[in-house]
């Protein structure tokens, strides 16, 4: 049987797909091929997430009419796998598409990747239209795209309904702090210590380097201004601001990050790297920042309580609206793809269709607005559907709010010294200003260095 | 007394035992072929690949260009270079006398050890067969500050438990601990120059003291020098190189308060994570130097310290 679908901007059947995709065509200059030879890397590497990206490229080969897809899965973390991808490029044997952890900026921007706009012009699917301002900004620099934000998990506010609710606080979405005073006051409802070991938190100061940009925005500054190609760590906004969340700790948490470090996981929803399981989960944590990734991470530990939600983040003293911020999964194809129709073929058709399954299954947001709308499984399955897509929608909604992130040239680095200051600050082993202006300092000199 | 006659050769078979030297001489230089080339290729091109790259800018993706001493510049004006050179030495001078002396002692132990003493080494040995990243995973569980068994033991003992992996102070301990064991192939090592002393030896200093610990320093430790030398080179390099602990405890950050941070996690994180690779080399080639410079000086000394057998001094 013949089989019809739409990839690209026209609609072609299964073997003509390579052949009259208007984009794979551009790439190649009409060239005609009668069999896609595609191989993906991807980092990470838990049995779901490999599945699910067999199943997309498996998926995709079927329907561009058969050859031969591959997927190199479990290859490292980011920066393992930045290893083996540099090493593959280096020797001339790159995979055809990379997904990237870490912003294509920094290596396309050096000429490892295939610029992507002409290509990007020329399709219904991943032209610049189809991809949130702040969320593409990610992969741009001096005008060029280098990669594309294919999932691109949104942040927000993660919060246990029940603790909110065996405390009489109201626990609907619309309730939830609107400002950085009013989430204090509402944390501290919940903070409970045991002597030396915080048995209860309410909420932790700010301290990821990856989400810090969301806060400096919401506090009216900025960490990178990409425009003018300029650090602004050591804003007077995120002077104040770290000046804020250290008052915060000193005031509910003892001073002490370390004595919160002992007594559990307040950071993320994952267990730490020494063993300690996540206190969201146990229910000792009334809320902390995450993402739409949290859908189906939650589930990942045992939860002791079942009614989470999601809010909007609170403004801060300086700031005036509530912003969001994202935390993509780049697509890139590496200088040496040896098919690059199926390559861009593999994009859009990853943008469009792939991404819906991924999200099913592992939910990091479509970020293309031709993806379909769909809810994740687990959600469902736990929550039930009203409620799996009012969160989709909440987490939807934020990719508008969005603000630029992950669009220096010298991210890694930027975000390090950042993580350094942050260290500093919280383990008091230097003032917020001096943490701030090292940080500031050491980045702008190697963007100027990278960028000469 | 009259000195015996050389045998010389007669001139008829001179050429055939030239040309038997010559075949032998091919035959090897074919055996050890496939190794020269090796070492050539995987060795030697990348270490001089690595001094070239010291002197360019390049990043992935990009042409090298030349840039003389910028990189060199770059890196004596970088905190983080001083900061992982200095944790480095340090680390190298706590590390490595320690591990002699435990392995030393473990060896002796084992020499002493009568019939069992193959089984404790096979027992010492099985660690080394243990990916260091598994086994640093498992001391950060040991490690861990309320639940793990090293605080729950010490506190139950009333003392107070430091914060193993984040307390920059004892972080830095930490990565000695870990990096300490396993100690098995330089216990092998000791055992086997422990093993090589003559009984013989042993018995007559027997009859010159029954103090243990004067023939232990008389004998005993004289006699394994070169495997006490052996051990220590092989320490400095690998402690210079110290990698994989240091970034799981502290990741490209060296936490906490970077006092993880090592020379190798810098080579690392400015090639693969800020992808500066002309830096990154001018990184590698400067701890090459440092390492062989240390190593030659070793050697130097050694002459005064190492006794080798037949050796008169």
């Amino acid at each position: 049987m013949k089989q019809s679908f739409d990839i690209g901007s026209v609609m072609t059947d299964r073997r003509g797909f390579l052949k009259g995709g208007a984009a794979a065509l551009a790439a190649t200059g009409g060239r005609a091929q009668a069999a896609a030879q595609l191989s993906v890397w991807t980092p990470g590497g838990s049995p779901s997430y490999c599945e699910v990206h067999t199943k997309i490229v498996n998926d995709f080969i079927a329907k561009a009419g058969g050859g031969d897809g591959t997927l190199q899965c479990g290859i490292g973390a980011a920066t393992e796998f930045a290893q083996a991808l540099l090493a593959s490029i280096a020797g001339g044997n790159p995979p055809d598409v990379a997904l990237l952890w870490d912003s294509p900026i920094a290596l396309g921007s050096q000429g490892a990747f295939v610029p992507l706009d002409d290509y990007m012009a020329k399709s219904s699917v991943i032209n610049a239209e189809n991809w949130p301002g702040a969320l593409l900004a990610s992969c741009q620099f001096k005008g060029q795209t280098f990669g594309l934000p294919v999932a691109a998990g949104t942040f927000g506010m993660l919060y246990n309904q029940e603790m909110f609710e065996a405390k009489g606080i109201p626990s609907d979405r619309a309730s939830f702090p609107k400002t950085w005073d009013e989430l204090r006051k509402l944390s501290k409802e919940f903070t409970k210590w045991e002597d030396d070991r915080l048995a209860v938190a309410g909420f932790m100061p700010p301290r990821e380097a990856e989400s810090m940009p969301i806060w400096s925005a919401l506090n009216g500054s900025q960490i990178y201004d990409g425009k003018n190609l300029r650090y602004t760590i050591n804003s007077p906004e995120n002077i104040a601001m770290f000046e804020y969340f250290l008052d915060w700790l000193n005031e509910e948490y003892k001073g002490d990050i370390n004595a919160v470090d002992r007594s559990g996981q307040f950071r993320l929803i994952y267990p730490s790297a020494d063993g300690l399981p996540p206190a969201f989960q146990e229910g000792r944590q009334a809320g902390l920042e995450s993402g739409s990734w949290a859908q189906g991470d939650f589930y990942a530990t045992e939860p002791a309580f079942q009614k989470w939600n999601v809010a909007s983040y609170p403004v801060g003293p300086s700031g005036k609206q509530p912003v969001s911020g994202v935390w993509p999964n780049w697509f890139a194809v590496p200088k040496g793809s040896r098919d690059l129709a199926a390559a861009i073929g593999y994009l859009e058709y990853i943008s469009q269709y792939g991404v819906v399954e991924w999200y099913r299954r592992n939910p990091d947001l479509p970020a293309n607005l031709k993806a379909a709308d769909v809810v994740p499984d687990i959600v469902v399955e736990k929550r039930g559907e009203e409620f799996a897509k009012d969160a989709t929608d909440f987490f939807k909604a934020q990719r508008d709010i969005a603000i630029p992130m992950w669009d220096s040239p010298v991210q890694s680095f930027g975000q390090d010294q950042l993580t350094k200051a942050i260290e500093k600050i919280y383990l008091k082993s230097a003032s917020v200003k001096d943490a701030l202006d090292e940080a500031q300092s050491l980045s702008q000199a190697e963007l100027e260095k990278t960028v000469k | 007394m009259m000195a015996e006659p050389t045998a010389v050769p007669s001139p008829a078979y001179a050429p055939a035992r030239r040309s038997a030297r010559a075949a032998e001489a091919r035959a090897g230089f074919l055996f050890v072929t496939p190794w020269m080339v090796a070492l050539l290729v995987f060795t030697m091109l990348p270490l001089i690949a690595t001094f070239v790259l010291g002197f360019a800018q390049y990043r992935p993706g990009s042409t090298p260009t030349f840039v003389g001493l910028d990189n060199y510049e770059a890196l004596f004006a970088d905190p983080a270079f001083w900061k992982a050179t200095k944790n480095t030495a340090l680390f190298a001078l706590c590390l490595v006398p320690l591990k002699l002396l435990l392995a030393l002692g473990l060896a002796l132990l084992l020499d002493a050890g009568g019939r069992s003493a193959n089984i404790y080494r096979t027992i010492f040995y099985l660690p080394t067969l243990v990916p260091v990243v598994a086994s640093s995973i498992i001391f950060m569980l040991l490690l861990t500050p309320n639940a793990g068994p090293v605080n729950v033991i010490l506190q139950a003992l009333g003392i107070s438990a430091p914060d193993w992996l984040k307390d920059p102070r004892a972080a830095f301990w930490t990565l000695i601990i870990m990096s300490l064991w396993p100690l098995g192939i330089e216990t092998l090592i000791f055992l086997s120059g422990l093993k090589e002393i003559p009984d013989e030896i042993q018995d007559a200093a027997k009859l010159d003291t029954d103090r243990p610990w004067e023939r232990f320093f008389g004998i005993t430790l004289p006699l394994i020098t070169p495997m006490i030398l052996f051990n220590l080179v092989i320490g400095i390099i690998s402690s210079f190189q110290v990698f994989v602990q240091a970034l799981v405890i502290g990741d490209t950050v060296g936490r906490p308060g970077e006092s993880t941070l090592m020379i190798m996690i810098l080579i690392y994180r400015s090639a693969f994570r800020y992808f500066n690779i002309g830096y990154a080399a001018a990184i590698a080639s400067l701890l090459f130097v440092g390492v062989l410079v240390l190593t030659l000086l070793i050697f130097r000394t050694a002459r005064s310290w190492v006794y080798y057998e037949g050796e008169s001094r």
